[in-house]
C-alpha cells in the first residue's frame, strides 16, 4: 500500500522535457518529407542510396524517430516502470547536444557526406547520454519485467547502431573501409529497424495496449518467447552479414517473422480482453502499423529467399514508413494531448470541470489524417514496385502534405 | 444532504480523462471514511503505472476539500487487492460500449 501524502508518486517528469524532444521531432519530420520531393526520381527508381536521401531518411529516422522516441521515453519510463527520470538536468543537456547533433549531421549528409564524420561524433554524445540517462534510471526500478527487457535491449542496440554509424561515417571521411562498407552498413540497417526501434516498439506496446483498450486478465507470457525469437533472428542475421550466407540471411529473416507473428497473436489475445469496446482513432492507427509490420516482416522474408535487393530496398523503405513512423505518429497523437492536459489541466481537477484527453485534438482531422497516411503508403508500395515516377511523386506529395498536416494537428493542442 | 452523499457526488466530477468516466462508476474508490471533519478515502487505479496516478488522486483530493465543514482529506491508493472490470457501474460499461 503506498500513501499519496503528499499526493506524488515522485515520479513524474518536467513536462517541458518530453515537451522539447517532441516539438523537434514534428518539425524534423515535416523537413523531411520536404527535402524527399526533391528526391522523387531517384526514389522512384529504386536509387536510395544517394546523400540527400541519406540526409532526409536521417532526419525522419533521427530527427522525428529518434527524438519522439527519447521524448516519450522520458515520459513513459518513470510511470511505465515506476521509477523517476535518473537525472532531468542532464536530460536537457541531452536534448541540446542531440538536436544539435541531428542538424549538423543531416546537413552534413546532404551537403558533404566525407565532413559527416565530426557531425556524427556529436550525435553519438548524445545518443551515449540518453543510454547512459536510461540506465541508470532503468538500475533503480524495483521489480524488473519483460518489458524492462524490451527496452534495455532496445538501448542496447540503439548504442550499437550508432556506433555502426559512426564507423559509415569514418569510411567515407578517411577514404577506407570499402571491403567492410557493405557489412557495417547491414549491421546499421539491422541493428537501427530491428535492434532499437522494433524492440522498443514492441516493449512499449505491452504497456499501451493493455493501458488504451482497458484490457485485463491477460497472461504476459508470451512476450518471452516474442524476445527469443526476434533476438534470435537479430542474431542469425548480424552473423550472415559476416559469413556472407544467403542461408544464414533467410533463416534470420525467418526467426524475425517468427518473432514478429506471436507478438501479433498476443497482441490480439490481449485485445480480445479488453473492455474499452471503441478504440480510439490513434490507437487503432498504432495497430494498423503492427498489421502493416507483420505484412512487411513476411514479404523482407520472402524476398530474402528470392534474392530481390531492389524488393528488400522497397520493403526498408515501406518498413520505416508503415511500421516504425506510423507506430510512432499513432502513439504520439495520445502522448502529446496527455503531456499538454497534464501541464494545463491536472492540477483543476477535482476543482473544475476539464477536458477528457479526446477533447484536446481534433478527432474528425486525425481521422482524416490517419487514412490518408494508409492510403499514402498503398500508393508508395504500388508505385515503388511498378517503379511509376509520377505515382510516386503523387504518394510524396501527399507523405509531405500530410507531415505539415500532422505538425498542425500536434500544435493545436496547446491551444486546448 | 448528508456528507457521504455529498462526498460521493463530488467525486463524481473526478474522471479519468483518458476514458471520460468517473471515478466512483469506474470503481476505483474501495472506503471512504468520514469523521469530524476529516475524511480517509482508500481507492485504486485501472492498472499500476498509469501515467494519471497523481492527477487522479490529487483531484480526489481536492473534490472533497470543497464540501464545507471538511477540515482535512486523506487520499491513499492501494494496489492490493487490484481494480478488476467487475467493480464497474452498468454506467461506466455503457459509457465503453457494453450493451450496444
Amino acid at each position: 500500500m503506498s500513501n499519496v501524502f503528499p499526493t506524488r508518486t515522485g515520479t513524474e517528469t518536467d513536462v517541458r522535457l518530453p515537451f522539447s524532444f517532441i516539438m523537434f521531432a514534428v518539425l524534423a519530420f515535416a523537413a523531411s518529407q520536404l527535402m524527399l520531393l526533391g528526391a522523387i526520381p531517384s526514389l522512384s527508381s529504386g536509387a536510395f542510396r544517394l546523400p540527400f536521401v541519406w540526409a532526409a531518411a536521417h532526419l525522419a529516422l533521427l530527427g522525428f524517430a529518434l527524438m519522439t522516441a527519447m521524448g516519450a521515453m522520458y515520459q513513459l519510463v518513470p510511470v511505465a516502470f515506476l521509477t523517476p527520470i535518473w537525472s532531468e538536468r542532464l536530460g536537457f543537456w541531452q536534448f541540446a547536444v542531440t538536436a544539435a547533433g541531428i542538424v549538423a549531421f543531416a546537413v552534413s549528409l546532404a551537403a558533404a557526406p566525407n565532413r559527416a564524420f565530426l557531425p556524427s561524433l556529436l550525435l553519438l554524445l548524445g545518443i551515449i547520454l540518453f543510454v547512459w540517462q536510461m540506465a541508470m534510471t532503468l538500475r533503480k526500478q524495483e521489480t524488473k519485467n519483460v518489458m524492462t527487457l524490451f527496452v534495455a535491449t532496445s538501448l542496447l542496440f540503439l548504442l550499437l547502431t550508432a556506433a555502426a554509424g559512426g564507423l559509415l561515417a569514418f569510411h567515407f571521411f578517411a577514404a577506407k573501409g570499402a571491403n567492410s562498407h557493405e557489412v557495417v552498413f547491414g549491421l546499421h540497417v539491422l541493428f537501427g529497424l530491428c535492434g532499437w526501434f522494433t524492440l522498443l516498439i514492441i516493449g512499449f506496446s505491452y504497456k499501451m495496449a493493455p493501458m488504451f483498450s482497458l484490457a485485463h486478465g491477460f497472461s504476459l507470457r508470451p512476450a518471452r518467447y516474442v524476445y527469443a525469437l526476434y533476438i534470435s533472428g537479430i542474431a542469425v542475421a548480424f552473423a550472415s552479414l559476416f559469413l556472407r550466407s544467403h542461408a544464414w540471411l533467410a533463416a534470420g529473416a525467418a526467426l524475425l517473422m517468427s518473432g514478429f507473428v506471436v507478438f501479433v497473436w498476443h497482441i490480439r489475445a490481449i485485445l480480445q480482453k479488453r473492455m474499452k469496446k471503441t478504440l480510439d482513432r490513434p490507437f487503432r492507427f498504432s495497430l494498423s502499423a503492427i498489421v502493416i509490420g507483420l505484412a512487411l516482416h513476411v514479404a523482407a522474408f520472402a524476398a530474402i529467399v528470392v534474392g530481390s535487393g531492389r524488393l528488400l530496398g522497397i520493403i526498408v523503405y515501406l518498413f520505416i514508413v508503415g511500421w516504425i513512423l506510423f507506430s510512432i505518429i499513432g502513439y504520439l497523437l495520445k502522448i502529446v494531448p496527455f503531456l499538454w492536459w497534464t501541464h494545463r489541466y491536472s492540477e483543476k481537477v477535482g476543482q473544475q470541470n476539464v477536458p477528457t484527453l479526446k477533447q484536446m485534438m481534433n478527432e474528425r482531422a486525425v481521422t482524416v489524417q490517419c487514412r490518408l497516411w494508409l492510403i499514402a503508403l498503398a500508393l508508395a508500395a504500388v508505385a515503388l514496385a511498378v517503379a511509376s515516377v509520377p505515382l510516386f511523386a503523387i504518394t510524396q506529395v501527399l507523405l509531405a502534405g500530410l507531415s505539415v498536416a500532422f505538425a498542425g494537428t500536434i500544435l493545436t493542442v496547446f491551444r486546448k | 444532504m448528508d456528507v457521504r452523499k455529498l462526498a460521493i457526488q463530488q467525486l463524481k466530477t473526478v474522471l479519468d480523462p483518458e476514458l471520460g468516466i468517473n471515478v466512483v462508476d469506474l470503481g476505483l474508490i474501495y472506503d471512504l471514511k468520514i469523521e469530524d471533519g476529516h475524511i480517509n478515502v482508500l481507492m485504486t487505479l485501472t492498472t499500476p503505472g498509469c501515467p494519471l496516478h497523481d492527477s487522479i488522486a490529487r483531484g480526489v483530493k481536492r473534490a472533497l476539500e470543497q464540501i464545507d465543514g471538511i477540515r482535512d482529506v486523506r487520499v491513499q491508493v492501494t494496489w492490493n487487492p487490484p481494480w478488476t472490470p467487475e467493480r464497474m457501474s452498468e454506467e461506466a460499461l455503457r459509457q465503453l460500449g457494453h450493451f450496444s
